[in-house]
């Protein structure tokens, strides 16, 4: 039995690539709306940090739907899924989610860019003009509902999983939030990454604003995962069985502990505190702090996918 | 500000309203009950009765072309048990379990996992099915697979499109050299199904997962005790 192939295995790392970039896409949106709401107002569309936002959110959706439908074994059937639904299973529903979450993303997009993309169309197409403006008019109801469908979408990858009750791994209640707030971590370190790396600064009021969400918000995550072992392991049986074997000795017990808690939540715990302390924010810092929480939660994905498959009921 | 929260907030409230009228009319009416069929096909697999000869899913393959690779029926061995010259081996049975509270029913997201109303078979839709391997994963017995000819989700279905359709029963039924295998409908009293399992003691594959699977085991007598 290797770490990557053994009996019972389904789903290979593409469906991991596709849950972390759903729940990092959730994340962006979430902070970019944030950050609007809580700091910058109707300057957000100037900040680099909401334009990186606006062009990740869009991007990883599309390129993790992209991967889920290369990875069906009848790729030009995926339609189907669209046309067909079933309201006892979570991935129909999820479709429904991702399909009005990605037509309020890009609604929203249009509504906090409609002045600067009014300025560069000047009066040309003046049908798009009247779709912006209409949309800048309604910001606050796509607002809200985007809030909403960015936090379903963050745990609907969750409840994914969880739906499978032959692998007591998954089929946990914290899976759903496990995910939420992880993809919320993620979205928040790829928003800093992308706006520092469109020249934002990184001692703006936006890291400012995000890192002092992202502490707690790791905090929690640390309890959350503690929450998913310790419940297992309670539960004695194969969910013991399970756990012990994901977190214990091997390949996937060194991704965890090293990958997932090491690099994913204790160092950018570290670091987000001592930057706290020090109150100057360096390009650097921000960047660094940000991977390491972007390779984290990824790790998280494929170790939580694979050892979770691991053991059968 | 206020403005537009009352706005968003008045905007939920209609979707909230919009959803509980919408789910107060999906309800069903009291009067009309369905017609319940008549029929719920099962199967018993007596394990003393199997000597492992593999005839099932020979036949199995060849009536319902499944390629090689893949099978929807299996007769895994396991043992020896006990000492030379009285040594056994345990045969057990890996197939559909047709359960009546299926999860790759509930979880496949286009309906191409069904059962079949008429005969409680858990069947598959080739057309609607789109491969996205949710059922594989969501079926505990793990006997879901990828059929490598038509790229869709196969498995046994009491070979409901081949043998019943003309009348027959199931082709591992009819190969099994030693009458292990016993199929039938669960509600008729009569029948050689309910018989079997009236006069033997089975057992089923994970009940304690609720999803109530049709296929029963009589337990072989030797064989190993396993704690």
């Amino acid at each position: 039995m290797s770490a990557f192939h053994f009996d019972g295995l389904v789903w290979h790392w593409p469906i991991a690539i596709y849950l972390f970039l759903a729940g990092l896409s959730a994340g962006a949106v979430f902070f970019a709306i944030m950050l609007k709401h809580f700091k910058l107002a109707d300057k957000a569309y100037l900040s680099p940090f909401v334009q990186a936002a606006a062009v990740i959110a869009p991007i990883a959706v599309c390129a993790g739907l992209g991967i889920l439908v290369i990875d069906l074994t009848k790729p030009l059937a995926f339609w189907k899924i669209l046309v067909f639904y079933n309201t006892s299973s979570v991935m129909s529903m999820g479709v429904l989610v991702l399909l009005v979450y990605q037509v309020m993303l890009f609604a929203w997009l249009g509504s906090v860019f409609s002045t600067p993309i009014q300025q560069w169309l000047k009066q040309r197409l003046p049908l798009l003009n009247k779709l912006l403006a209409l949309l800048a008019r309604h910001e606050d109801v796509i607002t809200g509902v985007l809030v909403i469908l960015s936090l379903s979408l963050g745990a609907y990858t969750g409840f994914l999983l969880s739906a499978l009750i032959g692998f007591p791994l998954l089929n946990n209640p914290v899976l759903p939030l496990l995910f939420l707030i992880s993809g919320l971590s993620s979205g928040a370190a790829a928003t800093l990454l992308g706006g520092v790396l469109m020249r934002g600064n990184p001692n703006g009021v936006e890291v400012r604003f995000i890192h002092r969400i992202e502490i707690p918000m790791i905090l929690v995550e640390i309890a959350l995962l503690f929450t998913f072992f310790a419940g297992l392991i309670l539960s004695g049986g194969q969910s013991q069985v399970a756990a012990l074997n994901a977190i214990g000795e091997g390949f996937w017990g060194w991704i965890f502990w090293a990958g997932v808690v090491g690099v994913g939540l204790t160092l950018p715990l570290a670091f987000n505190l001592w930057m706290k302390v020090s109150s100057d924010r360096k390009f650097a810092y921000v960047a660094v702090t940000a991977s390491f929480s972007l390779i984290g939660v990824l790790l998280l994905r494929n170790f939580i996918l694979y050892t979770g498959q691991m053991t059968a009921v | 500000m206020d403005n537009s929260k009352r706005r968003f907030l008045k905007g939920c409230g209609g979707v909230i309203a919009g959803m509980s009228v919408y789910t107060v009319t999906q309800t069903p009416q009291a009067n009309t009950t369905e017609q319940a069929s008549e029929l719920k096909y099962a199967m018993v697999h007596d394990e003393n009765l199997c000597i492992g000869c593999n005839a099932c899913e020979d036949a199995c393959r060849q009536v319902n072309h499944v390629p090689d690779g893949v099978t929807r029926v299996n007769i895994e061995r396991s043992g020896p048990f006990g000492e030379y010259p009285n040594q056994s081996y345990r045969f057990s049975r890996h197939s559909c379990q047709h359960c009546e509270a299926a999860p790759c029913v509930k979880v496949c997201p286009t309906g191409a996992a069904y059962i079949d109303e008429e005969t409680g078979i858990v069947a598959v839709n080739e057309d609607r099915c789109v491969g996205c391997q949710y059922c594989i994963a969501a079926c505990p017995y793990q006997i879901r697979f990828i059929n490598p000819e038509t790229r869709v989700a196969d498995k046994c279905d009491f070979c409901q499109q081949t043998q019943l359709s003309e009348g027959l029963l199931p082709a591992c039924v009819l190969a099994c050299p030693t009458n292990a295998l016993v199929f039938g409908n669960l509600k008729d009293p009569a029948s050689a199904l309910v018989k079997t399992l009236k006069s033997k003691p089975t057992y089923r594959d994970k009940v304690d997962l609720g999803t109530r699977p049709k296929l029963f085991h009589v337990r072989t007598i030797d064989g190993e005790i396993v704690l």
